[in-house]
């Protein structure tokens, strides 16, 4: 049975409609006029239990309204979401004692305040007890080095360490289904890594999470599963491993050569092969359709014809396809 | 203690830290709300005398204007803005992720944050005791009625501030409720000028709203302006207000919650 089924869940705003100007800010006075818009439009999803899911879409695609309604911040337009049987919205605070949620963007501690009290004050909400409490703070600390930043400010924290402490507010109570949004922006490298090392073991453990991003590598690092989402709708529902089997059907070889690449010359003499100049004049990339031909027999023909200098394999990458996904170019 | 008493309680002593983090606001709190005592002080007398005004001599009004400096300081030494703002810069989607009702966690933090003025009540009250020596309270009873009402201004300050900040899902601004509410209840409440100097049809405007709870009910029964059944009456009236305060917050609330719309991640 899905921990989280949503179907066709709509949410639809109303947004003034005004003219720009001094002019349109009147007429708008006198006559106000709105426009609906629908931020999420119809969407399926169902989510079993400990699965790790990607949320990805472009800005403005739905991804952060989706994760509200799931929620229970928000009420649906129109269609149902059941999470654990309940609906969230109406069921809002049974609902909060089973879900861990993190905003990248707004964080849930107290601004004037030791971090400490914010964790303290939500062991007391969610009725955490000491035992339980204090061997989460350990674990916490083993993996995200909360220690260093317990007694400090809130609002004295980086960016990164109040990133890391608003994940431990969000799995202080071990909570079964976690929704993080955008839990990496804005961090730098080294923060990010430990976090997705952090969630790869959350996932591990049997949480079921849901998890929006822009950042690819938080997806192919920590989900299975990946949604896009554009423009409110669905655009593909999968496994990040089927997704490349399905979309990433070429790859590519980068050539050094001796000389200046003549990149029609090459074009004519291998036509099976798509050839574009690379970014020094001696530089071409090669990709070739990776169900005609095994990268060892391209290999094998270019290096024994051309004598490269060098070369390099091109790793398929999830970016080009989820670019390609967000372009319409793709269709599920 | 229950569950919900424990979350309570903590979430009133968050509340009181967080008032505790920024000292500034004891020393300003005490500054303004001092001067305008002593402001008023001096008016008083000035104005009174040695005669009396619609039944306040110098000695009543001495009283009068101390008690009027305790709720000026409770009331608007209050944290009612870190409500509002919640609602305008959508971080009540975080407050809607915990398992706690929104309103009476609103309310405990809220009273939390008007516990932090005590302090400063306190330093106001004892400083304007050895200054102007007002009287006692015209029995020991009415002493302590005039504490049960100021007991029950948390609430109903909770359920006029409550309410006033939710009508920012429709309105996006807070500022201008502020200034209304403040306005009305400095007005209303006698904290400006008594009441019994109103016009009649004024007073009565003034005793159908919450508003007189604020300084004319403890000062009319610490007076003894009124019998033990009229104190008892105004308190029963100024609990009944924190009760329908609460209950349309409670409704209001159920339907701006359709209204949440955050934006923006």
């Amino acid at each position: 049975m899905p921990i989280l089924e949503a179907r066709a869940l709509t949410k639809t705003f109303r947004r003034p409609d005004k003219a720009s100007g001094f002019k349109g800010a009147v007429k708008h006075l006198m006559q106000r006029k709105y426009k609906n818009y629908t931020a999420v439009d119809g969407i399926d999803l169902s989510i079993e239990p400990g699965e790790s899911v990607a949320y990805v879409g472009p800005n403005g695609a739905g991804k952060s309204t989706t994760v509200k309604l799931l929620t229970g911040i928000l009420r649906p337009s129109e269609g149902t979401v059941r999470v654990m049987g309940r609906d969230p919205h109406t069921e809002r605070i049974a609902n909060a004692h089973d879900i861990g949620v993190l905003f990248g963007q707004r964080t849930q501690l107290w601004w004037d305040l030791p971090v400490e009290e914010s964790l303290k004050l939500l062991k007391h909400m969610y009725g955490v007890s000491d035992a339980d409490y204090k061997a989460r703070i350990e674990k916490f600390d083993e993996l995200l080095d909360l220690g260093e930043f317990m007694p400090a400010l809130a609002r004295t924290l980086s960016l990164g360490q109040r990133m890391r402490a608003d994940l431990a507010c969000a799995l202080i109570h071990d909570p079964k289904m976690v929704y993080l949004d955008e839990p990496t922006i804005g961090l730098d490298i080294s923060v990010k890594d430990r976090l997705r090392a952090f969630l790869r073991e959350l996932v591990n453990d049997g949480t079921t999470l849901l998890l929006t991003s822009h950042d690819l590598a938080d997806i192919e690092e920590v989900c299975e599963r990946i949604v896009v989402i554009d423009k409110g709708a669905i655009a593909y529902d999968g496994s990040i491993e089927r997704l490349k089997a399905h979309y990433i059907t070429t790859k590519a070889v980068n050539l050094y050569l001796e000389g200046a690449a003549n990149v029609p010359e090459l074009a004519e003499k291998f036509p099976d092969y798509e050839w574009t100049a690379g970014e020094a004049p001696s530089e071409v990339t090669v990709t070739y359709e990776s169900s005609r031909f095994t990268t060892a027999e391209v290999l094998g023909s270019l290096t024994a014809q051309l004598a490269p200098r060098d070369l390099s394999l091109s790793e398929p990458s999830i970016e080009d396809v989820i670019r390609r996904l967000y372009a319409g170019e793709l269709t599920k | 203690m229950t569950h919900s008493l424990t979350v309570d309680r903590a979430l009133v002593v968050i509340s009181f830290k967080r008032r505790l983090a920024y000292k500034s606001h004891w020393f300003f709190g005490l500054a303004i709300g001092g001067g305008s005592m002593l402001i008023a002080m001096v008016m008083w007398q000035n104005l009174i005398g040695s005669g009396t005004l619609s039944g306040y001599d110098w000695d009543s009004m001495r009283a009068y204007t101390i008690i009027g400096f305790v709720a000026a300081t409770m009331v608007f030494g209050a944290a009612d803005w870190v409500m509002a703002d919640r609602i305008l810069d959508g971080h009540i989607a975080v407050d809607l992720t915990k398992p706690v009702d929104f309103q009476r966690a609103r309310a405990a933090e809220y009273i939390g944050s008007m516990l932090s003025t005590f302090p400063t009540a306190v330093m106001g009250v004892v400083a304007a005791w050895l200054l102007f020596e007002p009287p006692g309270p015209a029995s020991p009873l009415a002493g302590l009625l005039t504490l049960v009402s100021f007991a029950l201004m948390f609430p109903l300050a909770f359920g006029l501030t409550y309410l006033s900040t939710l009508v920012c899902f429709w309105t996006k601004r807070y500022m201008g409720i502020m200034w209304l509410r403040e306005a009305l209840l400095s007005f209303f409440s006698g904290l400006m000028i008594p009441l019994a100097f109103m016009p009649g049809w004024l007073q009565a405007v003034a005793w159908a709203l919450p508003f007189p709870h604020f300084t004319t009910t403890p000062s009319a029964i610490y007076l003894g302006r009124v019998d033990t059944l009229g104190a008892l009456g105004l308190l029963a009236a100024e609990a009944a207000w924190a009760v329908g305060l609460w209950a349309l917050g409670w409704l209001v609330f159920r339907t701006a919650v359709k209204k949440v719309t955050v934006h923006g991640g």
